[in-house]
């Protein structure tokens, strides 16, 4: 039973190996599987982002056609395909947000880096399964209101310290502190334990 | 700032949520081989990546699993039972004549919008001959057609250094096989033929007669119907008879 996990893991890292080669060769139908494996996710990623089916679906569509246009610089066998894909569907929606709330795209050029392909390489192979995500909801679960407020100003919306600042309307300092604490306690859950479990 | 200070700034700069200061100072650290902030952020990244999962289940609606894989082109249904050879060569043959056809209206259109160019850079070339004509205060306007119960109606202008400029309304395209001329009648002399002109579907029409006149010695700006090619002398009737 604890080995199922692991199997999963090594199972989802063959086979999106496998797909990555087949999407740098450009094949139609490896686009229909890395929609099978990945859209929910990206879809409920992006909803959760702008809160709007028809700009998900429009923010899904370029999500995957940047995906399959950028596949050719994809390291297939070192390079983790789901996060990569996961960055530049948050990326697409954050950038949407910021632009049309009529803010400076303050992040932009972040973002464009964020979501290079030769960063998503060396990955954990679990990061995107079920027991993971048991582990993420748990250690969520575990954060107080405002640490938790905090990482999804960061997360959801790609706030700075700053800015979730101004949001909450809290001092700066207090921020940084649930911030710090936030942090650490994800750390602690998902971080360093990971890597030895 | 060191290492350890800048290690509550791994996520946020993972996440792009980093201010541009705070950003740059991070980013020196990572420009460095072997800085340990490079594996800080390594494992920062990973584990924002996780942080995907704690977003609540939403489903894409269905038809965007079609919007999605047309973008790759997928096809449609399935050839497996048919030898690769004749599908390529079907593909091929359509592959070609959608090319011949594609590339013959490609280059029908090409030769429509270089005449329809040519004809609109005619026409501003005329116009811009024209107002220079009208406006230069040495030129002449004289109106015809006021007044009279079957119209043409328009105005003739006569400048001594560009030639004479004709424009008429009410002046219905010349039936076929017939063509509209125009004729300088000098005071006390006979016509003179200056050009041939037709009108448009519309019955308005413009026309120069470029050149140097002598104003003075000009009685008469007249039009007539002319046989297609011309004539030397008036046979008609003057249609419009602009007197100076």
């Amino acid at each position: 039973m604890t080995l199922l996990p692991l199997l999963l893991a090594i199972y989802v890292e063959e086979d999106d190996r496998n797909l990555a080669e087949r999407l740098k060769r450009r094949e139609p139908a490896a686009m229909a599987q890395l929609y099978d494996s990945y859209s929910k996710l990206a879809f409920s990623l992006i909803y959760r982002i702008v809160r709007d089916v028809g700009v998900a679906e429009d923010l899904v569509q370029e999500t995957f056609l940047r995906v399959w246009n950028r596949a050719q610089g994809f390291d297939a066998g070192r390079g983790a395909l789901g996060p990569w894909l996961l960055a530049v569907a948050r990326n697409r929606a954050i950038d949407y947000i910021r632009s049309s709330g009529g803010k400076i795209a303050r992040g932009s050029l972040d973002l464009e880096s964020a979501e290079h392909p030769s960063t998503f390489v060396n990955f954990e192979s679990d990061l995107l399964t079920r027991d993971r995500e048991m582990r993420v909801r748990k250690a969520i679960d575990r954060l107080n209101e405002n640490q938790r407020h905090v990482i999804e100003l960061a997360y959801f919306e790609g706030l700075s310290q700053s800015e979730m600042a101004e949001r909450m309307g809290q001092p700066l300092g207090t921020v940084k502190t649930w911030v710090r604490s936030a942090l650490k306690n994800l750390r602690e859950e998902l971080g360093e334990k990971a890597v030895t479990a | 700032m060191n290492c350890d200070e800048l290690r509550d700034q791994y996520e946020l700069y993972a996440l792009g949520a980093l201010d541009a200061e705070e950003r740059a100072e991070l980013d020196a650290h990572l420009r460095r081989e072997g800085d340990p902030c490079i594996a800080g952020v390594f494992r920062a990244r990973q584990m924002m990546t996780s942080l995907a999962l704690m977003t609540p289940e939403s489903n894409p609606p269905a038809r965007l699993r079609k919007r999605v894989v047309e973008l790759a082109g997928e096809p449609k249904r399935s050839w497996s039972g048919t030898p690769v050879w004749i599908l390529a060569t079907a593909f091929l043959a359509v592959v070609a004549v959608w090319l011949g056809m594609e590339t013959r209206d490609q280059a029908r259109a090409l030769a429509e919008l270089r005449l329809e160019a040519q004809r609109h850079n005619a026409d501003l070339a005329r116009l811009t001959e024209a107002f220079a004509l009208m406006n230069d205060p040495v030129a002449k306007q004289v109106v015809f057609g006021e007044g009279a119960p079957k119209p043409p109606r328009g105005r003739v202008f006569v400048n001594p250094n560009r030639g004479v400029l004709l424009l008429a309304s009410n002046l219905p395209p010349a039936p076929p096989g017939k063509i509209y001329e125009l004729w300088i009648i000098p005071k006390g002399g006979a016509p003179l033929p200056a050009g041939l002109f037709q009108s448009e579907a519309d019955g308005t029409a413009m026309y120069i007669r470029k050149g140097p006149v002598d104003i003075a010695s000009i009685g008469v700006i007249a039009v007539t119907l002319e046989p297609e090619a011309g004539s030397q002398a008036p046979t008609t009737q003057p249609l419009i008879a602009a007197a100076l």
